[in-house]
């Protein structure tokens, strides 16, 4: 626990031999090796699951992606050498099993393939999934060669903070083509040509900036005390200003956009880094509490908010598990029908529930991995949450430190928010699963995302710049 | 800030440990339960890519294979998939009921996990073939049900003249059931589809058919018992001690005045033994009046104390399917007490039940608890689970059994007795003695015009093997209707012709 708390730079004294941190890429070559290795694998083996053949476009699509990955890699050689080298192959090696499964479900009844078609994927899903990722890493690559310290993004705080706004807004917008996500009721997109574009998931990285900028600006203000209530310092009623309003978009977003899932991961954010910036406990409590009472309000004014917490609490209840908790009911019996070890990949039934490519991805490798696998992918998730708050500690400057604690919280609150829905750990609310689920937007976002925790990484872990050792050479020129 | 970004990351901690411990428990605790739920797609349809075990009727003129998996051409996947094949489907369908896409029912339901290879007694068995590379199978059951009694029973029913009925035949001395059949049944092949439009209009075709032929008529409907309860009323004025033993005489006016005014007649408004018979006389012409003053003398609430311990107002009772209770209500008003002595008023009984109550008098007043199950069998013939005969209840001692018995075989030996004609020396000759009673119900419940005829009995007399409850639903008289189909049952199941 000391560990986590002292800073990771240590600056080398100018007469004590104190090695050099070094950047680690090879380790991060060698465990992006690895990372590739295992996708390529888990590929492999879902062809041979299926029909019993090595898969086709093994060599494509592995070649596509270890070029995508390399291509990350040498990215951060040259533009972040000292940034995190676990960081990029756990992404990678989360990308590469969301196209995997993403693959295995496309397959399904096609080709000759045993299971049912899914109609929700085309034949080209996988495809798309691999550009996607290819178009998520040049986002990752873009971010490391443009913003080259994070504390330049602090000068477009509000600049962000409307940009944020903006791309929540637009869906919401009447007479917006394609709004709806199909088979859920959520407005959270826009057809843009043939492809359709989540701006919600650019928002959430727009926001995080805005927050953390109006934090670090604002945070001394935001943690005087007010009253004292129940041993806990209250903040002041007129600094409850920016909680509310925060509160209240996210009630807009859930109203206009049926978007449970963002709403609270946004609200979630904004209360993490509120308390982050003022340390004051007081700002969570009434985080939740405002969460809480507008969560209940919702349930009993919007019809599709009540239904997802009477799936929670009853999903097996009366015809529940054919009507309205049926989805979440699907998902928990290919969880049990995975088991421990699972079914192995390919030889599960996924297709049964509804959207299983996306919201539902989770439970496809907890049927055809199992719980060994599952719990294997959480702990994934766990260490780029662990590694990106490692960088927020070790980090120096306010707002890179805020904004890394931020995102890196924004990833564990998606992660749970998500897998406790499908778990039916918590009431189910549809947003995507980091890196696995099929979609471009969100995957662009998260691997823009992973680049700036990176940046704030090197940030971190640079050496300070070596003192000049050649002070014998002026020593040279004496008096007299 | 460190501080905070410290309690933060417990917080991811805390977060994420929920998420684990969360898929531990829906993974690994609540698997099986999940895996076992009907409705359940993914077991059933994996069921259908192995072979799921066989139900095999194994009782006198077994064993019979009744279902089993057999492999087709899946017509999406050119795998090999199996589906489920009943080879005398309707004869059978009361008891092994079926096994569809959408559920089961029967046997199927009761003992899916042997069959799917779900139990947990499997799982040994099915790491083995797991490790060994052999396919996946299922255990197969064994059940007491007699092939020759079925097949008797369930031919007996469509030949009586497309009246709907239900017969149940037991072994006495232990509860195996050996035989269960219905009419009308259906055909549970049509619902072993493994496309689902098909099954769904099937399946309501099945629900709208008015004449119900899903409903197992041998064990969940009930009709009125009619004058076959005076086993019961007769058993208790025994056990009692109300009425001395069978030769004790009993008033039995035409008509008999109740208390509360109204009359109650004999059948046919019949002079019984001139009004003063012995207890067997009026047993064997089933006399009305002398049984309802009988149950009188005993008083409703000890009637139906002796009612239950037969086995009757049991709502528990599954053999594994769940038997819908036979109820004789708690009367107090000696009027009603009356009717019901004589199985009229609110009496409802299924045909099991009846089987059960000459079941009982046939093995000495003990009530075996009736089933199906003999054992179940692992792909390795290794034998799972068994049934082990258990006592439901003592109804009454061996005496009054006795007693009760042997007027039972005074209804067909006696010429005047109302089964001679038709269970007596005439039907069967003198060498099987069947002991029975007969009941013709007034139904003014099921409105059908002709009475209810119920039939049940035991047979050989001095050495029971088997007992037989029928009910033929608006068959006219239990004598013309349901006993016939008793004696073929029999005869069948005996060797006897």
């Amino acid at each position: 626990m000391t560990a986590l708390s002292r800073p990771a730079t240590t600056r080398p004294s100018a007469d004590a031999a104190v090695p050099l941190p070094r950047g680690r890429r090879r380790t991060e070559l060698l465990m992006l090796a690895f990372a590739v290795g295992v996708v390529l694998f888990a590929y492999a083996s879902v062809g041979f699951g299926l029909n019993g053949k090595l898969p086709a476009g093994l060599a494509e699509y592995g070649l596509a992606f270890a070029v995508i990955v390399l291509i990350a890699h040498l990215a951060v050689r040259r533009f972040a050498p000292w940034a995190d080298p676990l960081m990029l192959p756990l992404a990678a090696l989360l990308n590469g099993l969301g196209i995997v499964m993403i693959y295995r479900l496309q397959e399904s009844g096609r080709n000759g393939n045993p299971g049912i078609q899914i109609s929700t994927i085309s034949s080209s899903t996988t495809t798309s999934q691999v550009l996607f990722s290819a178009l998520g890493v040049a986002a990752f690559v873009a971010v490391l060669v443009f913003i080259r310290e994070v504390k330049v993004l602090q000068r477009y705080t509000y600049t962000l903070g409307v940009v944020g706004l903006v791309l929540l807004a637009i869906p919401a917008v009447p007479g917006m083509p394609n709004s709806t996500v199909p088979g859920t009721g959520a407005k959270i997109q826009i057809g843009i040509g043939g492809f359709t574009v989540q701006p919600e998931q650019f928002a959430e990285l727009a926001l995080a900036v805005f927050f953390a900028g109006y934090l670090v600006a604002k945070r001394d203000v935001l943690s005087l005390a007010g009253r004292r209530f129940l041993g806990i310092d209250l903040p002041r009623a007129r600094d409850l200003g920016p909680v509310l309003i925060a509160w209240g978009a996210s009630l807009l977003v859930l109203v206009f956009e049926s978007d449970i899932g963002t709403s609270a991961l946004f609200f979630g954010l904004f209360v993490a880094m509120l308390y982050i910036a003022t340390q004051r406990t007081s700002w969570l409590l009434i985080g939740v509490l405002l969460f809480v009472f507008g969560a209940y309000v919702a349930s009993k004014l919007f019809s599709h908010v009540g239904e997802r917490f009477t799936s929670w609490l009853h999903p097996w209840a009366g015809n529940n598990p054919t009507h309205i908790a049926y989805q979440t009911v699907q998902g928990l019996e290919g969880l049990g029908y995975g088991g421990v070890l699972g079914a192995g990949l390919g030889h599960g039934q996924p297709f049964w529930t509804p959207l299983v490519q996306s919201d539902f991805i989770v439970t496809a490798f907890g049927e055809e991995l199992g719980l060994t696998g599952l719990m294997a992918m959480l702990l994934i998730f766990g260490l780029v949450v662990e590694r990106g708050l490692r960088s927020a500690v070790g980090v120096r400057d306010p707002f890179a430190k805020l904004l890394a604690g931020g995102l890196a919280f924004a990833i564990a609150l998606q992660v749970f928010i998500i897998v406790g829905g499908v778990t039916n750990l918590i009431p189910l609310t549809g947003i995507t699963t980091p890196f696995l689920s099929q979609g471009g937007s969100s995957l662009v976002a998260t691997w823009a995302l992973i680049a700036l925790l990176m940046r704030i990484s090197d940030t971190a872990r640079r050496p300070a710049p070596q003192p000049i050792q050649d002070e014998g050479m002026t020593q040279v020129v004496r008096a007299g | 800030m460190n501080r905070a970004l410290f309690r933060l990351s417990l917080a991811c901690l805390v977060m994420f440990a929920l998420l684990l411990i969360n898929v531990n428990y829906v993974q690994a605790f609540e698997s099986n339960s999940l895996a076992s739920r009907p409705g359940n797609a993914r077991t059933f349809d994996s069921q259908f890519q192995f072979q799921r075990g066989s139900i095999v009727a194994d009782g006198t003129g077994g064993p019979a294979t009744i279902a089993e998996s057999l492999p087709v051409k899946g017509s999406t996947t050119g795998n090999t998939t199996f589906q489920r094949h009943y080879p005398n489907g309707p004869e059978y369908a009361p008891i092994t009921g079926y096994d569809s896409i959408y559920g089961a029912t029967g046997i199927e339901a009761a003992y899916s996990k042997y069959l799917a290879g779900t139990a947990s007694s499997l799982t040994v068995h099915n790491l083995i073939s797991l490790l060994s590379g052999k396919p996946k199978q299922g255990a197969s059951v064994y059940l007491t049900v007699s092939p020759k009694a079925q097949e008797a029973a369930y031919h007996a029913l469509l030949d009586d003249g497309g009246h709907q009925a239900g017969v149940v035949a037991l072994n006495p001395s232990t509860g195996a059931i050996l035989a269960m059949a219905s009419d009308p049944s259906y055909d549970p092949n049509l619902l072993t589809t493994l496309d689902g439009t098909t099954l769904n209009k099937v399946d309501k075709q099945l629900l709208a058919d008015p004449s119900q032929p899903l409903l197992n008529r041998a064990i969940n409907e009930t009709y009125p018992p009619g004058s076959s309860f005076k086993i019961i009323t007769g058993s208790a004025g025994f056990s009692t001690g109300k009425v001395a033993g069978p030769q004790a005489t009993i008033s039995a006016p035409q008509p008999l005045r109740l208390p509360n005014g109204n009359f109650l007649n004999n059948d046919a408004d019949e002079s019984c033994f001139g009004g003063n018979p012995t207890v067997t006389e009026a047993f064997l012409l089933s006399c009305n009046t002398a049984f309802a003053n009988i149950g009188m003398k005993v008083g409703g609430p000890t009637l139906q104390s002796y009612a239950n311990k037969f086995g009757w107002n049991d709502s528990n009772l599954t053999i594994p399917m769940q038997v819908s209770p036979s109820v004789i209500p708690r009367i107090t008003d000696p009027s009603f007490t009356a009717m019901s002595s004589i199985g009229q008023f609110d009496d409802q009984v299924t045909p099991l039940q009846e089987a059960m109550d000459a079941a009982a008098i046939a093995n000495h007043g003990t009530v075996m608890k009736p089933y199906l199950l003999k054992y179940v069998q692992a792909p390795d013939l290794t034998q799972l689970a068994a049934t082990t005969p258990s006592v439901l209840s003592q109804a009454v001692s061996s005496k009054v059994a006795s007693d009760v018995g042997s007027m039972m075989v005074q209804v067909t030996q006696n010429p005047n007795g109302t089964a001679y004609q038709t269970a007596g020396p005439p039907a069967v000759g003198t060498s099987l003695v069947i002991a029975g009673k007969t009941g013709t119900a007034e139904n003014t419940v099921s409105g059908a015009g002709l009475d209810d005829a119920v039939f049940t009995c035991f047979a050989p007399a001095n050495n029971p093997q088997i007992a037989v409850g029928v009910i033929v639903k608006g068959g006219g008289f239990g004598a013309d209707a349901a006993a016939p189909i008793a004696v073929k049952i029999i005869e069948a199941y005996l060797g006897v012709h």
